[in-house]
């Protein structure tokens, strides 16, 4: 990992661009299904063993801790109009949402976050202000300010709004109410996901972290 | 049960003979316009015209059974809010005990849950009359590259196999005495014995299926041929535009005074 | 037909998978001629499908890694051409049936057409191909039937009409029936017999030595990623550093502990005809 470290210091204004570069290759393409049907499974479990969560973006963020930001992206995105136009037409709006969390976690994936704790906070951190500072505008155009979670609206957005404070304000902690438990457990099964992939596997992915360009790594000896 | 994600229903609508891209430049103008209009009746009007397009289409009975049970909670959850607590709530209609009502708020909710069916019906419209298999055919022909088409086909026959898959390993983990019933925690520790096992199946399979389609050509650069065509005319030519340009047109009424 | 040129040459070649400690396969020096039907068999992690990934250029376009030597398949050297150029001529049939659909269409037929439409075959051309291919391996009643609905065999038939549509010179199987029932397997032998007569150049790793021995003209024989005998399948099992390492047909074990004069028969024709005339 002594090639990222050195990447670091290059500085973040472009450096974080090297994550785009990533090869967006048969495998990769072919993964992004993958994360898609993971990102629905995850949520049809949770319903299933009625935990008061969404976890529809799992796949997502493992999507982009493998392979990068267009994966998560590309990901989160389908997965979302995939729903819109069958089971949730109302999350069509969200998709860019998703869209954001996917290249998140493929910014993170590239700096390789998942494998340190500090970075594991970061990017759980990051996921969530991604979430909810993207979705409160969205709140604020399609309810009103509600997040259309019953528990948020009825026991943060209500009770604030009616003391007075600014709606956005209430639209902003209502969505978060809901994105910081949600946000966590993602991230949590996403890491342990991504550190319970066979060895064989993870090495293929190191093939294609590589990113175009790049001279294939000196032999081990 | 492959391919059972779809909404679509087989029929010889009108609607279900249209280029996809007619009905989905519908689909997102009107969901548009639902948006930009300025009061209730204009969204009325709207949902009006949505509905009766789903009862010549010929499913409007399927459409009720799957967009009611969308709309009646977050209309529902939108009037209990909003009507308590909006900032514009004056005017009071009525009070259970300490929690009063407004009409203002009432109002609001009332329009913010007319655009949202008309969100969902224009969706509705959509998927009940176009096949999926259909729609990425249709964006490859407008140029989507072969590789997303693939994506997008790719995913809607994953899907319902993954969850089929979901099922089967619930079942054996619970045959193993997982416990997916009783509080909070226990259930939530079920989670991931459950998540784990399909996610590395899942996975595992993705190295050998892209070994296979490169095996195939997957993803050479060679000019695209149709695979089969759609019928398009003059007339739905005209209506992708008219119905595209609608929408800026509500946007400049909108700021020259629309109300 | 009688001139024949190379269909597939390795030259010393090595090969270590990405972050692999040890070479796969090592010093493999091998050369088949256009329309030989070659069988390569070994015990696990002997390198056979390592060959196969080798000769489709899998290895090392897919699976990075590091290649010595020259791998040369009709002509053009690996390392210049790209799997998916490569599949215009050459296809390679894995053994799991369930991964090798395209996992996009939903029918049958369709399914077959996947390959031809990625190199953008024009659309009549299309239909006449899926039609021939599915013919070939026995699978046009399914046409219109939803590619997972279908059992693993006569997936694996699907998975191969796929491949014949894209009217391979070369065809490459890396044990392509061992996880059929016997019927399924004895379906897919029978399609490549026929391809052998057209003058598809085969090379088909498989663990099972009777079969082996029944089908392939020319049998390589591995073992720790090295070719230890090339040649036709009785000469080669009757060697004893391949029955050590490799194994041992049954009718040549028959022959071996009944003690037979050598050279032991491979094939069963010529075990009753070698045990008739010791019992005379």
């Amino acid at each position: 990992m002594t090639a990222s470290s050195t990447k670091d210091q290059e500085g973040m204004t472009l450096g974080v661009l090297n994550a785009f570069r990533f090869r967006l290759n048969t495998l990769a393409i072919v993964l992004i299904p993958v994360c898609i049907a993971i990102d629905w499974a995850g949520h049809a479990l949770a319903s299933t063993l009625k935990l008061p969560l969404f976890l529809d973006s799992i796949g997502t963020v493992l999507g982009g801790l493998l392979a990068g930001p267009w994966v998560g992206g590309l990901a989160g995105l389908i997965t979302n109009f995939i729903s819109s136009g069958t089971v949730d037409p109302i999350a069509a709006p969200y998709s860019i949402i998703s869209l954001a969390i996917g290249i998140a976690a493929g910014i993170g994936g590239y700096y390789g976050w998942h494998k340190t704790w500090p970075g594991r906070i970061a990017l759980y951190i990051l996921i969530v202000l991604v979430a909810s500072i993207g979705s409160t505008p969205l709140n604020v155009n399609l309810y009103g300010g509600q997040s259309g979670v019953a528990f948020g609206d009825t026991v943060v957005y209500a009770p604030l709004v009616k003391a007075g404070w600014p709606t956005w304000l209430a639209a902003y902690l209502d969505e978060l109410s809901g994105d910081l438990p949600d946000k966590l457990i993602t991230v949590v099964v996403a890491v342990l996901i991504y550190f319970g992939l066979p060895n064989r596997y993870r090495a293929l992915f190191s093939v294609w972290r590589r990113p175009s360009g790049e001279p294939e790594p000196a032999p081990a000896s | 049960m492959a391919g059972g994600l779809s909404l679509y229903a087989e029929g010889t609508s009108l609607l279900h003979r249209a280029h996809p891209l007619t009905k989905g430049v519908l689909t997102l103008s009107a969901i548009a316009l639902a948006f930009i209009a300025p009061s209730l009746w204009w969204v009325v009007g709207i949902l009006v015209v949505l509905l009766a397009l789903v009862t010549a289409a010929g499913v409007l009975r399927r459409f009720f059974a799957v967009a009611l049970a969308i709309l009646l909670p977050i209309t529902l959850l939108l009037l209990a809010v909003q009507g308590f607590a909006n900032p514009l709530n004056r005017t009071v209609v009525f009070a259970l005990g300490p929690i009063v009502y407004y009409r203002e708020g009432l109002a609001f909710a009332a329009l913010a849950a007319l655009r949202i069916a008309c969100l969902v019906s224009a969706t509705f419209l959509f998927s009940f009359t176009t096949r999926p298999a259909d729609i990425a055919e249709a964006l490859m022909q407008r140029g989507l590259s072969p590789r997303m088409g693939y994506v997008v086909q790719s995913a809607l026959q994953i899907i319902p196999q993954t969850l089929e898959m979901a099922g089967r390993i619930q079942d054996a983990q619970r045959a193993r005495g997982l416990e997916t019933q009783g509080s909070l925690p226990r259930r939530a520790r079920a989670y991931l014995p459950l998540m784990l096992p399909l996610v590395l199946s899942s996975l595992v399979a993705t190295q050998e299926r892209a070994m296979a389609l490169e095996v195939r050509g997957f993803g050479l650069k060679v000019k695209r041929i149709a695979r089969y065509e759609f019928f398009d005319s003059t007339l739905q030519r005209a209506l992708r535009w008219a119905l595209a340009l609608a929408v800026p047109g509500a946007i400049v009424a909108r700021v020259a005074g629309w109300r | 037909m009688e001139v024949t040129r190379p269909a597939l040459v390795f030259d010393r070649v090595g090969y270590a998978y990405e972050e692999a400690p040890r070479e796969a396969v090592s010093d493999i020096s091998l050369t088949i001629a256009e329309g030989e039907w070659v069988g390569v068999t070994g015990p696990t992690n002997a390198g056979k499908s390592t060959l196969c990934l080798l000769a489709m250029g899998l290895a090392p376009h897919f699976f990075g890694g590091r290649l010595k030597g020259g791998v040369t398949v009709l002509g053009k050297d690996s390392r210049q051409v790209s799997v998916i150029e490569r599949s215009a001529e050459v296809g390679l049939l894995f053994q799991n049936p369930f991964t090798q659909v395209s996992g996009a269409r939903e029918r049958v037929d369709d399914e077959v057409a996947f390959g031809p439409e990625c190199h953008g075959v024009a659309r009549p051309e299309v239909e006449a191909r899926v039609a021939e291919a599915m013919e070939r391996v026995g699978i046009a009643h399914l046409a219109a039937r939803h590619p997972m609905d279908l059992s693993g065999g006569q997936l694996q038939r699907l998975a191969l009409a796929g491949l014949l549509a894209m009217r391979p010179a070369v065809l490459l199987l890396d044990e392509p029936t061992s996880q059929l029932d016997p019927a399924g397997a004895a379906a897919i032998f029978d399609v490549l017999a026929g391809l052998h007569q057209r003058g598809t150049t085969i090379l088909m790793v498989e663990h099972r030595l009777e079969r082996l021995c029944e089908l392939c003209p020319r049998v390589v024989a591995m073992a720790a990623g090295r070719v230890i005998a090339d040649g036709p399948p009785d000469e080669v099992f009757n060697r004893e550093a391949v029955q050590e390492r490799v194994g041992i047909p049954v009718f040549t074990r028959l022959a071996r502990d009944g003690a037979l004069p050598r050279p032991w028969p491979v094939r069963v024709g010529d075990a009753a005809t070698a045990f008739a005339k010791s019992i005379a």
